[in-house]
């Protein structure tokens, strides 16, 4: 039973892909993606209850292994892919019509995208930091047709961007995993890269090439999770990409990569106590909190404004692993969960508002309330989730990190973090009033289009906002594993 | 100073001092040939020095004692380099001087003196040679020291004769990654310093092009001779340290007849058989531009730095 | 095999490998920058071979043969298809830093690597890695090739620069990390490698170039 359940968030989409392999894109097809997903999100709860009530799992020969921290991890990946899959058939319908996608194309889409969920499991579900490694890297691989599936100007360079810069960083992180498995078989002969034996056995690892390895891992794994300084690729990647692609790299595949710079510290931790690691991810969450600020005040393009709030809560993430403790982890274990709805929203609520203006610039973007207003309401619902106010969960895990870390003594990291934070709500707010308030423009375009909204991609809309705010409100059954996944990362149990 | 020191020093003056117009006759024929040209024999250069030697020389108008004396420094400073280096025994006949750092300041010297002469006579063709031919020594001379260091990082010593040594007793030295990037590195320092193509090109006069031979332009008659023949001999002085330093092979270690006639014989054939390879490789070569030129002294600087590099963090076996 | 062989020929596979790094920097033709990147493919085979002989491991002399097939053969292939397609841009004309300076930021870098391997060689002293230090250098300048570099093509080979050195980190340290991982390190490279190429050949059909300079459409 574990076996199937934890091989299910693999297989189910592999087979997915395959469907849509053999099949194409047609009517019947149409909805597979989001079946599979739904799916996947099923099989990540029910492991969930399994792991909260049991011990981790491995199978297949020690290769996979299931504890709090990934169970919940399937979890975001679940939830998140179920929204962006849902509101997939409608954009990629819109997108034929419009002549700017063939069948074909469609089909790629989602077999890619399914490709894109099983890789995304598998790097959760890793028993050891190779074969995460080499799904991560899957993933760069099979996204960077999805990013450039335009075949514009723009989305070929963003798609050669993405993968130049993220196989860059990413081959960093492999040559810390083979020093991370150079120090580790110095000591303990036969842990190999095993999370578990690694972190048991970490106190005893050489410290001087353990502290490569971290730099090396933590700055790799942090160029896919778009922190600073290799995070060129994101605004490009995350502009260019469709919708619902932009929606499950900005709401799940950071975090997948995050997700590796938290086990990576575990092991730092242990092996060379917690400043090492803290000061890294301290100066690396502050140069992105600061990049993004600089980069959102005069911001033109909306999706690109988006992709810079990500590069912000990658950097919030960065701060809150770095304070560490029960607190910190926890919140940033839901800020995840909670950036990754909320962020995806938008970006699904962008692709509409794209389709619908044909326009990424917010300066043509006016009155959108006037014309859309379950869109508009959406979207600007969104991004006062993003800022973290109430009551939405982003508004409590910012309010853990910030206070785990003043009382860690980051108070000087936090306060500057905090400045920076509100300058980029502030910017946020302006650029987005100007999209969504004020009058209809009777210029030109205002006529042409004003299709009604789907109502399966807009109750996706409303269901994750739905979901956001909840979450805020009460962790409810995912208290337990929250509570777990932060004693197993925060390593006091 | 011993006995096998003082043969081998005399047995090289001789050698060099004689033969290397004969290296550079042949060199030139074998490139004639190659050019399918009959060629001018390999005495030529010897019937040109003696032609140069025999009539006076000329000095140009407003230069100073700097032009008069600088071949003399020349041919002085490439004799010392003639007499003490390992070429024919591995002795020298004054140790001290057979040093690494020694014997490249001497070429080095020769080198700046001849740039001075040129600067001295004023005219604009000095002056741009021996510019130059200080652009190009800045990246030579340290490249020389550094490539040639390498090879002495695991005698222990920066004596010339020390490195040859060790390198008999130790053949399998020759194939590791030290020898062979410094021995590419001094290839093309070699190449650039004695002012052969691709760096620069012995048998023209272009303006827009030449280095070593605009420096020189205002000499005549005893002095060019003098200058002509330094260059023969620094050339053989050059390929022969080259051919030593990593196939020292046939080199005269005891003062017996037989070992220093082989010693000779080696010496000789392993210095045209360079010499006859660089001239062929010339065939096959264009000019490099001139800026140009730098980037391929750099990356020879590169290369020598590796071969220290690798000296100090690659395991040596034994 | 003796010591004194096993040493000898491990230092000239590592020569080899920082020579072809070092030429990779220097030359402008990207013919010969991909002759170049085969040959060191090969170094590398030859460097996991000798340490297959050395260890008598029969899996890490198959790892060697695979390696073989892959960076002296496959990758330059792809990197030659890739070439011939694009019809008239074979040099890299302008590179960000010029050559010769690049060359002394190399020996920069050589530094530098040989001063990251200290705590390496210190953990456990021997032949092998002692050489990590190679590694390290190659991986240093693959990405300084892919820093400075405009053409595509020669991005791509820095990338694979930096792979080789990796892997050559990665056998000189341990003999590996488990076949599973290593069999997905080498498809991963191998389709990225795949991907890198089909762009380059969309980034022509768009910009009718594959000079890196015409990427500026997105920028803030």
């Amino acid at each position: 039973m574990t076996h199937l359940l934890l091989l299910a968030p693999v297989v189910v989409p592999a087979l997915g892909a395959v469907i849509y392999a053999l099949a194409g894109w047609r009517r019947a097809t149409a909805w597979v993606s989001a079946a599979s997903a739904a799916l996947v999100l099923a099989t990540a709860i029910a492991t969930s209850a399994a792991v909260v009530n049991d011990d981790p799992h491995t199978v297949l020969a020690g290769l996979l292994r299931v504890d709090a921290l990934s169970a919940f991890m399937l979890v975001v990946i679940g939830a998140i892919a179920f929204l962006a899959t849902a509101a997939t058939p409608d954009h990629l319908r819109t997108e034929i019509i419009a002549g700017r996608a063939s069948s074909r194309t469609a089909a790629r889409h989602c077999l890619l995208v399914q490709l894109f969920l099983a890789a995304m499991a598998l790097a959760v579900l890793a028993a050891n930091l190779g074969m995460l490694w080499v799904a991560v890297e899957a993933t760069t691989i099979v996204t960077a047709f999805l990013v450039g599936q335009r075949r514009t100007r723009p989305a070929v360079e963003a798609a050669w961007k993405y993968v130049v810069i993220c196989s860059a960083g990413i081959a960093l992180a492999l040559l810390g995993t083979f020093l991370l498995n150079y120090a580790s078989q110095h000591t303990a002969p036969g842990a190999g890269l095993n999370w578990a034996e690694l972190a048991a056995s970490a106190h005893t690892l050489d410290p001087g090439v353990t502290r490569i390895a971290v730099v090396l891992l933590i700055v790799g794994f942090g160029t896919k999770a778009g922190l600073a300084p290799l995070h060129a690729w994101l605004p490009d990647a995350h502009s260019q990409a469709p919708a619902p692609v932009s929606a499950l790299m900005s709401g799940v595949l950071l975090s997948v990569a995050f997700y590796a710079i938290l086990r990576v510290k575990v092991i730092a931790d242990a092996a060379l106590g917690t400043g090492f690691a803290r000061t890294l991810l301290v100066v690396i969450a502050l140069a992105s909190l600061a990049l993004s600020a600089s980069l959102l005040l005069a911001q033109r393009d909306y999706k690109r404004m988006l992709a810079y709030s990500s590069i912000e809560h990658m950097g919030l993430l960065a701060l809150g692993a770095a304070v560490g403790g029960r607190l910190a982890i926890a919140a940033v274990l839901l800020h995840i969960l909670g950036h990754g709805l909320a962020k995806s929203v938008l970006f699904l609520g962008s692709g509409h508002i794209l389709q619908i203006t044909g326009t990424s610039r917010i300066d043509q973007v006016r009155g959108l309330a006037a014309r859309q207003p379950v869109l508009a309401g959406c979207f600007g619902l969104g991004v006062l989730a993003l800022i973290g106010l109430p009551p939405f969960s982003l508004f409590a895990s910012e309010l853990g990190i910030a206070r785990a870390g003043f009382t860690a003594g980051l108070g000087w990291a936090m306060a500057a973090a905090l400045v920076l934070v509100l300058v980029i709500a502030a910017a946020l707010v302006t650029h987005t009033s100007r999209m969504v308030l004020g009058a209809a423009p009777d210029g030109p375009g205002a006529a042409t289009a004003s299709p009604r909204m789907n109502v399966i991609a807009g109750a996706a809309l409303v269901v994750g906002l739905l979901a956001c705010a909840a979450i805020g409100v009460t962790t409810g059954p995912l208290h337990p594993l929250l509570s777990l996944a932060a004693d197993l990362l925060a390593g006091t149990p | 100073m011993n006995a096998l020191g003082v043969i081998g020093g005399v047995l090289q003056f001789v050698l060099v001092v004689a033969g290397s117009p004969f290296l550079v006759g042949v060199m030139r024929q074998v490139r004639a040939r190659l050019e399918g040209r009959a060629g001018a024999g390999i005495g030529q250069p010897w019937r040109d020095l003696r032609k140069l030697l025999r009539k006076e020389s000329i000095t140009p108008r407003g230069t100073s004692e700097v032009f008069r004396i600088a071949p003399l420094v020349l041919v002085a400073t490439t004799v010392v380099v003639a007499i003490v280096a390992p070429f024919v025994t591995t002795a020298s006949a004054v140790d001290s001087v057979a040093d690494l750092f020694a014997v490249v300041a001497l070429l080095a010297l020769g080198t700046v003196a001849l740039a001075l002469a040129g600067l001295d006579t004023g005219t604009a063709f000095g002056g741009m040679g021996a510019s130059r031919e200080m652009t190009i020594i800045a990246l030579v001379e340290p490249t020389l020291l550094v490539s040639i260091f390498a090879l002495s990082v695991r005698v222990g010593s920066t004596n010339l004769g020390a490195i040859v040594t060790s390198t008999l007793q130790d053949p399998a030295r020759v194939i590791s990654p030290v020898s062979l990037l410094a021995a590419v590195a001094l290839v093309v320092v070699i190449i650039a310093e004695t002012g052969r193509l691709p760096v620069d090109n012995p048998s023209t006069h272009l303006e827009l092009t030449m280095v070593h031979e605009a420096m020189i332009l205002e000499y005549a008659g005893r002095d060019l001779g003098l200058v002509e023949w330094a260059s023969a001999m620094r050339l053989t002085a050059f390929l022969g340290l080259l051919a030593n330093l990593f196939v020292p092979w046939g080199i005269a270690t005891a003062a017996t007849p037989v070992a220093l006639l082989a010693g000779v014989a080696a010496f000789v054939i392993k210095v045209v058989l360079l010499g006859v390879l660089l001239s062929a490789g010339e065939v096959f070569l264009a000019k490099l531009r001139l800026f140009r030129v730098p980037e391929l002294l750099a990356g020879s600087f590169l290369l020598s730095l590796l071969a220290v590099t690798a000296s100090f963090f690659l395991a040596q076996p034994h | 095999m003796s010591h004194d062989l096993y040493v000898q020929l491990l230092d000239l596979a590592c020569g080899v490998l920082l020579l072809t790094a070092v030429l990779v920097l220097w030359r402008r033709e990207l013919a010969v920058i991909i002759r170049v990147f085969a040959l060191q493919g090969l170094a590398l085979a030859a460097l996991v071979a000798v340490l297959a002989a050395h260890e008598g491991s029969i899996e890490l002399g198959a790892v060697a043969v695979g390696i073989l097939v892959l960076r002296a053969g496959v990758l330059p292939a792809l990197l030659r298809r890739a070439l011939a397609a694009a019809g008239e841009e074979r040099r890299e004309t302008r590179p960000l830093v010029n050559v010769a300076s690049s060359l002394l930021a190399a020996a920069v870098l050589t530094l530098l690597g040989y001063a990251v391997s200290q705590p390496l060689v210190a953990l456990a002293p021997s032949p092998a890695t002692q050489a990590v230090a190679v590694g390290m250098t190659v991986v240093l300048i693959g990405f300084f090739v892919l820093v400075t570099r405009r053409r595509a093509l020669s991005q791509l080979v820095g990338f694979l620069l930096m792979d080789n050195g990796i892997t050559a980190v990665g056998f000189l340290t341990t003999s590996g990390v488990g076949l599973v991982v290593e069999l997905g390190v080498s498809l991963d490279v191998l389709l990225a490698v795949l991907v890198l190429q089909i762009l380059t050949t969309r980034m022509r059909a768009t910009f009718g170039d594959t000079d890196l300079d015409e990427l500026r459409e997105l920028h803030d």
